[in-house]
């Protein structure tokens, strides 16, 4: 009984990995004939991995790490199943290999895919182990301590991979510059607060989260020392918001990034506390684009776009 | 045969309160004013917990801010509270009667699961329905999912303790796997999980209200409790007295449904809260509901007001969801009352 089933599955299989090795030849062939047999020692998060220069079947479980491909005009060919938002709507092609979700990997689908590098990072960290038996495998995950430091680091990776420092070094340039203007502002732009909103409740984040980069990066003052640790925030009440009263207010709608209303957060912080801050008072409620802050994180071109919003309201 | 006797004495040895109830039966009312004073002083120290300055020396001078924020965010906080603890409490009461067992309360046979699913499903289909539609669909959803309950239960040959409550559980666990599965498909596991976990966190003046609805079936339940209790006696037991059967069980039903859609809707879920209250509540005071209906909303009041003082103290000034404050105390008040069971039928 079993067996027509495999079979049936491993010839679809190799299908799609034909359609997958068709689909990307287009985009990366000139490169990677010319590089074919280099290969360049990455150190990263979990180790030391020889990875072949210009690696023509690329797996990776990081939108950001895409959107940075995209940004140096690159293609992955295998991407986790999810709903890609605008800047990398093309992977929401089914013509695209998906590889299992952005925490979970399709081992399955992975190894018939026979890919040459597979880039995790923290969501997909744990699979590290058995994602290196199957191919070479490397975890850029972008340490929130010292956000951007770390992405430079892992921005430079790529660009030694993929043989595109020079690239990589100009884009990095223009973000540090963005960073400098962005600075000049904050300094007078009094304090901030990030908050998340999601089924009506508030989470608050401070410098060293994953939305640090206001903070720390940017230099925005923060109005109190929230010490979330990892990825996940406080949990706080509207008097919280009242008595610190910041004087900018950074908000990620959590229910919108999934594509429902994008009014949701609007409609949780229309109340009287909220309208007692000076935040509101001044109509300094930014929000963030719950994609670019929560799903995509630190890429070459999302990175820019952070920057710009969090500037746009300084 | 001597077991009633048997446990009937045991009980009252272990139980002081028992005890002393039976001697000095008047006194009980006396127990009632007590209770109520010891909540009511719960509910006064919640006003005065919260990470703006509320003291009192700032009330008396009238400060308005001060007042501002008693009536915007305090006061609604502690009513939301009084009102999801005293409901939820009478609704495990009113199921535990129903299906005559212990072991049963609205989230562990999976009326808050299809309440949350009921959730889901308007907030993926229509994510700018007003509160009452979602309200409404979260209530139908719970309707169903309690009947479905009721009917496997109807049909199962044998109704041992901990059948009716593994069934309840498996049925919850089916329902709750489906809205997972759609939470995921539609990417909003993380709301998901803060509908599971009851929080008071974002309870305001304009955002509770809605709470007012179980307080009428709170009351509609202790009004109708002596059916609860005759019909938990079987379907001819409550003929033979004269009483329609199913209808009933349909009112108790809907009772249940609408106070969990409703909790869930504006608080989340709120665990063990509708196990452990009735049991302490029947431990202490035995099977008459209509007496245990207001010691049950009273402990059931009493108990949410101290998980949300500690949820909201112990990380000050952030603040722990009620929902896991709740889980640790209840799960260990429980366990202990399963161990104190079995102790006593050894």
């Amino acid at each position: 009984m079993k067996t027509p089933v495999r079979v049936v599955l491993g010839a679809f299989a190799a299908g799609a990995s034909l359609l997958a090795l068709t689909a990307c030849g287009g985009s990366t062939e000139a490169g990677a004939q010319a590089d074919s047999g280099k290969t360049v020692s990455i150190t990263h998060a979990q180790g030391t991995t020889e990875v072949p220069v210009n690696p023509e079947t690329v797996y990776t479980f990081d939108l950001g790490v895409l959107d940075s491909m995209t940004a140096l005009g690159l293609e992955a060919d295998g991407v986790p199943e999810t709903k890609y938002p605008e800047s990398l709507a093309k992977y929401n092609d089914a013509a695209v290999a998906k590889i299992g979700s952005m925490k979970e990997p399709d081992f399955e689908a992975i190894s018939n895919g026979n890919p040459d590098l597979i880039i995790i990072t923290g969501r997909a960290a744990s699979s590290y182990g058995e994602l290196s038996k199957i191919a070479p495998t490397i975890d850029l995950s972008v340490d929130i301590k010292k956000p951007l430091d770390s992405f430079k680091e892992q921005a430079g990776k790529l660009g030694q991979i993929f043989d595109v420092e020079t690239k990589v070094d100009e884009q990095l340039a223009a973000i540090d510059t963005k960073i400098a203007d962005a600075k000049a502002k904050s300094a007078n732009a009094g304090k901030g607060l990030i908050i998340m909103t999601s089924g009506g409740e508030l989470t608050a984040y401070g410098a060293g989260s994953r939305f640090g980069l206001i903070h720390d990066v940017l230099g925005v003052s923060t109005v109190a020392d929230i010490k979330s640790e990892g990825a996940h925030g406080e949990s706080i009440s509207f008097e919280f918001l009242k008595t610190n009263n910041p004087d900018t207010l950074y908000v990620v709608d959590r229910d919108s990034a999934m594509g429902t209303s994008g009014d949701a957060a609007k409609a949780v912080l229309d109340n009287e506390l909220v309208a007692s801050t000076n935040a509101a008072k001044n109509n300094k409620i930014v929000n963030l684009d719950s994609n670019a802050w929560y799903m995509v994180g630190y890429g070459l071109n999302n990175t820019e776009k952070m920057i710009d919003e969090v500037a746009a309201g300084l | 045969m001597s077991a009633p006797v048997l446990s009937r004495s045991a009980a009252a040895e272990q139980d002081p309160a028992v005890a002393v109830r039976r001697s000095k039966k008047p006194s009980e009312t006396t127990w009632l004013i007590a209770g109520t004073v010891l909540v009511g002083l719960l509910a006064v120290v919640s006003l005065f917990v919260g990470v703006s300055d509320v003291s009192l020396p700032r009330l008396l001078a009238g400060d308005p801010e001060a007042w501002d924020l008693v009536w915007i965010s305090r006061v609604p906080r502690t009513l939301a509270v009084i009102l999801a603890g005293t409901a939820v409490a009478v609704a495990g009461l009113i199921m535990q009667l129903m299906v005559r067992n212990r072991f049963v309360e609205p989230s562990t046979v999976g009326t808050v699961e299809s309440a949350t699913l009921g959730i889901l499903v308007v907030t993926v289909l229509l994510p700018a329905a007003p509160i009452m539609m979602k309200m409404g669909v979260a209530s139908v959803f719970a309707l169903g999912g309690t009947a479905l309950f009721l009917a496997v239960l109807g049909r199962l040959p044998a109704r041992n303790t901990l059948l009716v409550p593994i069934v309840g559980i498996m049925l919850g666990g089916v329902i709750g796997s489906v809205t997972t599965f759609f939470a995921y498909k539609y990417d909003l596991l993380q709301t998901l999980g803060n509908w599971m976990i009851g929080d008071f966190s974002g309870v305001l003046r304009g955002r509770y209200e809605l709470l007012w609805i179980v307080a009428a079936l709170t009351l509609a339940g202790y009004l109708a409790a002596d059916r609860f209790t005759v019909a938990g006696l079987g379907a001819d037991f409550t003929t033979n007295l004269g009483m329609n059967h199913k209808a009933i069980m349909r009112l108790g039903l809907v009772l249940v449904s609408l106070i969990s859609a409703v909790v869930v809707t504006t608080v989340g879920a709120v665990p063990f809260l509708g196990l452990i209250v009735p049991n302490i509540v029947s431990l202490l005071f035995g099977d008459n509901l209509r007496r245990a209906v207001p010691w049950t909303a009273l402990f059931g009041a009493g108990f949410v007001l101290v998980c949300d003082i500690i949820g909201r103290t112990i990380r000050f000034p952030y603040e722990v969801p009620v929902g896991m404050v709740m889980s640790v105390l209840g799960a260990t008040i429980f366990l202990a009352l399963l161990l104190r069971t079995r102790k006593r039928h050894a």
